[in-house]
């Protein structure tokens, strides 16, 4: 029996019913009258070139082509950083990473394939394509670079006239004054290390692979307004961040955020809505819909932050961690958009393991790829491909069973686990690894799997994983939600938090009944929609739940305070010794001293004097609860994953056979939308570890753009899922809850490498681990 | 572009238009059709080149065929269902309840397609396996569920749907 009404139970998910008719509106279902369509011209020819001329002498006679915009044209808006990462931080932290408004609307410098020249605005989407296919551009092809050695040689062209060296991002300097970021003497730590273990790791390029392209809609209105309907993850930072790139008011800015088809960190920050709205302010009094074709989506969002990761660590022979040193050094494209990602991985690897002495440092070079930004995970994909696969190496050399090993070192209840003076206050590592090796069989499977022979071999892997419950304290939390009561009883509760699909709308309604005592379904929740919502950073690192349920709650606690203060004064009564229930305030000691919510909202509404006593029965007044929220803790959810799997060592094909995944969610407050998040991040998570890369040639030129060479895990390679969640206790999260969002994806990475090794007997250090490497490592280690 | 005239019989409803001969199924559900009637913009592109199935649509057979892939006037004369064609006088068809019943749904985008393209199976092979199941889901595409709810989602329409035909 359940102490909660609505948190917690399996309630249908609020927009299911919309999603399931095929009524749910995306950008591209939205028809405007009088809209007209926009198209990028891209460079696909060349990954680094100058742009030398644009001839649009034969396009702009094409049919239907109203506007042409060239780089001129929007020379006149200011740069801006994609990542809107100055927005995430305060103006010291960004001072440390410098300037950052690089990105301009349309370039004249090409610095991937795919980068926008010019925009032609049409009144068919057919009429535009066709007028892009005969824009003519001459190009001054530049040297490309694909790796951090070729981009940071000195000769090299400079992306970013603030970027010495190539190099978008490093680690130390003002905020490692000791140069960088770690504890203890980690060169003393090595020398006195029984086992130490060097690698370097590379981990691959990945794609969101949202299933809605990039669409945008923009209107610069007849009251001078700019309208805009974009699948943004944060229309906040985007409506301030259009306002200053358009010269105009925040009150002349209007976001609409449509339904979001997945995000994944693919529409962190600005995408395609500056280009939008350039054409839109260049053709006044016309919609103007852009829609990203599946490969300029491929090539202009973010991607994960591809690279190398050297890691050393030292052990004692009994398995305790005395020293981490690591480097990650990530290919970052063309762009900086959130090349901070080096910075969190680091944090996020320190946040794991008791190691007495600890060091990372990391740096970002400019490349001549695809941006590379925020991705499901943010760093800690990375970090875990890395450190759990050098964890089962001492495990299988000491012998220690991982499983013990994880349970005895994981950083636990009190400690600093970030580094920022953020002890955790709550930790389920233990009860997630115990449950885990349980329901999987763990010791079992280890003795039946340990001494194979023959053709298929089945082999374990297991890793523990950690990852925030929202950015704070390096990143800005904060959000502000109100809840107004209606005169039946209903509420509206106003919060900008976005829902990409994961159920945050419907658990984030469940959070808002709970604590107004009222059903489901007598609450709505207003989101997408910059005029009326107040400010939330939006939805990333897995912040939704523990910072806007908060503030949420917080309202809703604000408009349970002002009803009972107000039944209170017409009861004659203190606020205290009332009680609310099924919409009654009574006395607690008297329920028959009783007040109807509903009466008492409309008479504060519809508030007519007494005509003999010229009293108004209840206080005059509609009730708005307001919840203005900073969290100042950051309880991370635990998760545990276990993975089996067989290899063919002829072929070193590899099939999965199971995944067991335990996520110490603390409270799931809407159970289907957790487990659905950990079953599809199994789907990602894996595929980051085994199929999952963007490829390049020579070039630069992007090899597989496409689902079809694109490997993603399809529902047949899927292996078993066994999902439990863990509901240890959370003191601060809301009703107990932690974030979910990114652990999904993080665990099946490093359980699904160390599955395969413990088949196949070798060791992959290069992500993705396709059967080719494993055959190739077997037959070496054969040799 | 050259064009033809072509009827269409959309859910159930008759449409005669002038279509250019290299215009799409999915570019005339979704946009031309807007224009005579409500648009059909259920149906959605997620690629464009047949490797996501969320354009899938029922021709007259009822088998699954992906919409951005079926040039317009090739179904000329012909029926196609689309998911605006499944729910009947307020009620779900048991396929959609499932999906709803199940969370299979998450950012939705996928989830007209991976219907339509259940719908066709359970009807052709009402006793389908979960193995069954997710060969038949390979060409559609989801990024959300790891595939775990949405096997489960047919497999429950797949019981319900026998049972009331056992009735």
């Amino acid at each position: 029996m359940s102490e909660f009404s609505v948190v917690g139970k399996r309630v249908p998910k609020v927009d299911a019913r919309a999603k399931v008719t095929g009524r749910a509106l995306y950008a591209d279902d939205i028809y405007i009258p009088g809209m007209l369509y926009g198209r990028i011209v891209r460079c696909w020819e060349y990954a680094h070139a100058k742009v030398k001329k644009i001839d649009v002498s034969e396009a702009k006679n094409m049919p239907g082509v109203v506007k042409i915009l060239l780089p001129e044209d929007t020379s006149g808006y200011p740069s801006y950083n994609s990542g809107t990462m100055d927005m995430f931080a305060s103006d010291e932290l960004n001072a440390t990473w410098g300037e950052l408004g690089e990105q301009v609307i349309f370039t004249d410098h090409v610095k991937h394939q795919g980068d926008a020249i010019c925009g032609i605005v049409a009144k068919s989407e057919e009429q535009a394509e066709r007028a892009v296919e005969k824009i003519r551009v001459d190009y001054e092809p530049l040297p490309v670079y694909l790796t951090a050695e070729e981009s940071k040689q000195p000769d090299a062209v400079p992306f970013h006239p603030d970027k010495p060296n190539n190099m978008a991002y490093k680690v130390p300097g003002v905020i490692f004054p000791e140069g960088y970021y770690g504890y203890g003497d980690v060169d003393k730590g090595l020398d006195e290390a029984d086992l130490v273990y060097d690698e370097t790791f590379y981990v691959p390029k990945q794609k969101q692979c949202q299933m809605e392209p990039h669409c945008y809609i923009a209107l610069f209105d007849d009251k001078n307004r700019l309208n805009v309907w974009t699948s943004t993850q944060m229309p906040k930072p985007v409506h301030n961040k259009l306002s200053r790139i358009f010269g105009l008011p925040m009150t002349q800015v209007k976001v609409n955020q449509t339904v979001i088809g997945g995000a994944f960190g693919g529409r962190l920050g600005l995408v395609g809505e500056p280009a939008t709205c350039a054409m839109a302010m260049a053709v006044p009094g016309r919609p103007i819909k852009v829609n990203y074709t599946r490969e300029e989506d491929w090539v202009a969002s973010e991607s994960r932050n591809p690279g190398f990761w050297k890691l050393k660590m030292g052990f004692k022979k009994d398995g305790t961690p005395v020293a981490y040193d690591a480097n990650f050094t990530t290919l970052k494209g063309g762009y900086y958009t959130h090349a901070g990602v080096v910075f969190v991985s680091g944090i996020l690897a320190r946040a794991h393991y008791k190691f007495e002495n600890w060091r990372y440092d990391g740096a970002s070079y400019f490349t001549n790829q695809a941006p590379c930004g925020a991705f499901r995970g943010y760093g800690n994909p990375q970090q875990s491909f890395a450190m759990e696969q050098l964890i089962q190496r001492m495990c299988n050399e000491t012998g220690i069973d991982p499983v013990e090993w994880h349970m005895k070192w994981h950083r636990d209840i009190g400690e600093d686990i970030y580094g920022f003076g953020v002890p955790i206050q709550s930790c389920g590592a233990k009860e997630a690894l115990q449950k885990g090796a349980e329901a999987f069989k763990w010791k079992e499977k280890r003795k039946k799997y340990a001494n194979q022979t023959g053709v298929k071999r089945r082999g374990i892997g297991m890793m523990l994983g950690v990852h925030a419950s929202a950015g704070f304290p390096v990143l800005l939390e904060h959000t502000v939600a109100t809840v107004k009561l209606n005169e039946d009883a209903t509420a509206v509760v106003n919060c900008s938090i976005s829902d990409l699909g994961c159920g945050n709308h419907t658990a984030i309604t469940q959070i808002a009944a709970e604590t107004l005592g009222f059903p489901m379904e007598d609450v709505f929740l207003l989101a997408g929609d910059s005029d009326a919502n107040a400010f939330d950073i939006g939805a990333h690192s897995s912040r939704t739940i523990w910072t806007a349920g908060l503030a949420v709650k917080e309202a809703c606690e604000d408009a349970v305070r002002q009803i009972l203060e107000k039944a209170a004064k017409f009861l004659k009564v203190d606020p205290k010794d009332l009680e609310m229930k099924d919409k009654k305030i009574f006395v607690k000691d008297n329920p028959a001293q009783v007040v109807d919510l509903a009466d008492m909202l409309w008479k504060g509404i519809y508030a007519f004097m007494d005509p003999e006593t010229f009293q108004f029965p209840f206080e005059r007044g509609q009730i708005i609860g307001k919840g203005d929220f900073m969290p100042f803790a950051n309880n991370p959810a635990w998760y545990a994953c276990f993975v089996e799997a067989e290899v063919d060592m002829e072929t070193g094909a590899w099939k999965l056979i199971d995944c067991c995944y335990v996520n110490d969610i603390g409270k799931a407050i809407h159970p289907p939308s957790v487990e659905g998040q950990l079953e599809g991040g199994i789907q990602q998570g894996i595929g980051y570890a085994l199929t999952e890369e963007i490829y390049y040639d020579a070039n630069g030129l992007c090899l597989n753009n496409n689902f079809t060479d694109y490997k993603m895990l399809g529902p047949s390679d899927m292996p078993r899922c066994d999902i439990h969640l863990l509901e240890t206790p959370e003191p601060y999260g809301p009703y107990g809850g932690r974030g979910a969002g990114e652990g999904g994806l993080i665990g099946p990475v490093a359980a699904a490498a160390n599955a395969i090794s413990d088949a196949a007997g070798v060791q992959i250090t290069e992500g993705p681990i396709t059967p080719e490497k494993i055959l190739k490592a077997i037959k070496e280690k054969g040799r | 572009m050259k064009t033809r005239f072509i009827t269409l019989y959309v859910d159930g409803e008759e449409y005669k238009l002038d279509v250019p001969v290299n215009r799409t199924l999915l570019q005339v559900l979704r946009y031309d059709l807007g224009k005579m009637a409500p648009a059909l913009t259920g149906t959605k592109l997620g690629c464009g080149t047949g490797e996501c199935g969320a354009c899938t649509v029922l021709d007259e057979d009822r088998n699954s065929i992906l919409s951005c892939l079926t040039l317009a006037v090739l179904m000329d004369g012909k029926k196609i269902s689309t998911i605006a064609s499944l729910e009947k006088d307020g009620e779900l068809h048991p396929v959609q309840q499932a999906f709803v019943d199940k969370g299979a749904i998450q950012c939705g985008y996928c989830t007209p397609g991976m219907v339509m393209k259940s719908v066709s199976l359970l009807e052709r092979n009402p006793d389908v396996t979960e193995e069954e199941i997710r060969a038949e889901l390979e060409g559609n595409i989801c990024r959300c569920t790891g595939y775990v709810k949405i096997v489960e989602a047919v497999e429950q329409a797949r019981d319900q749907m026998k049972a009331q035909a056992g009735k």
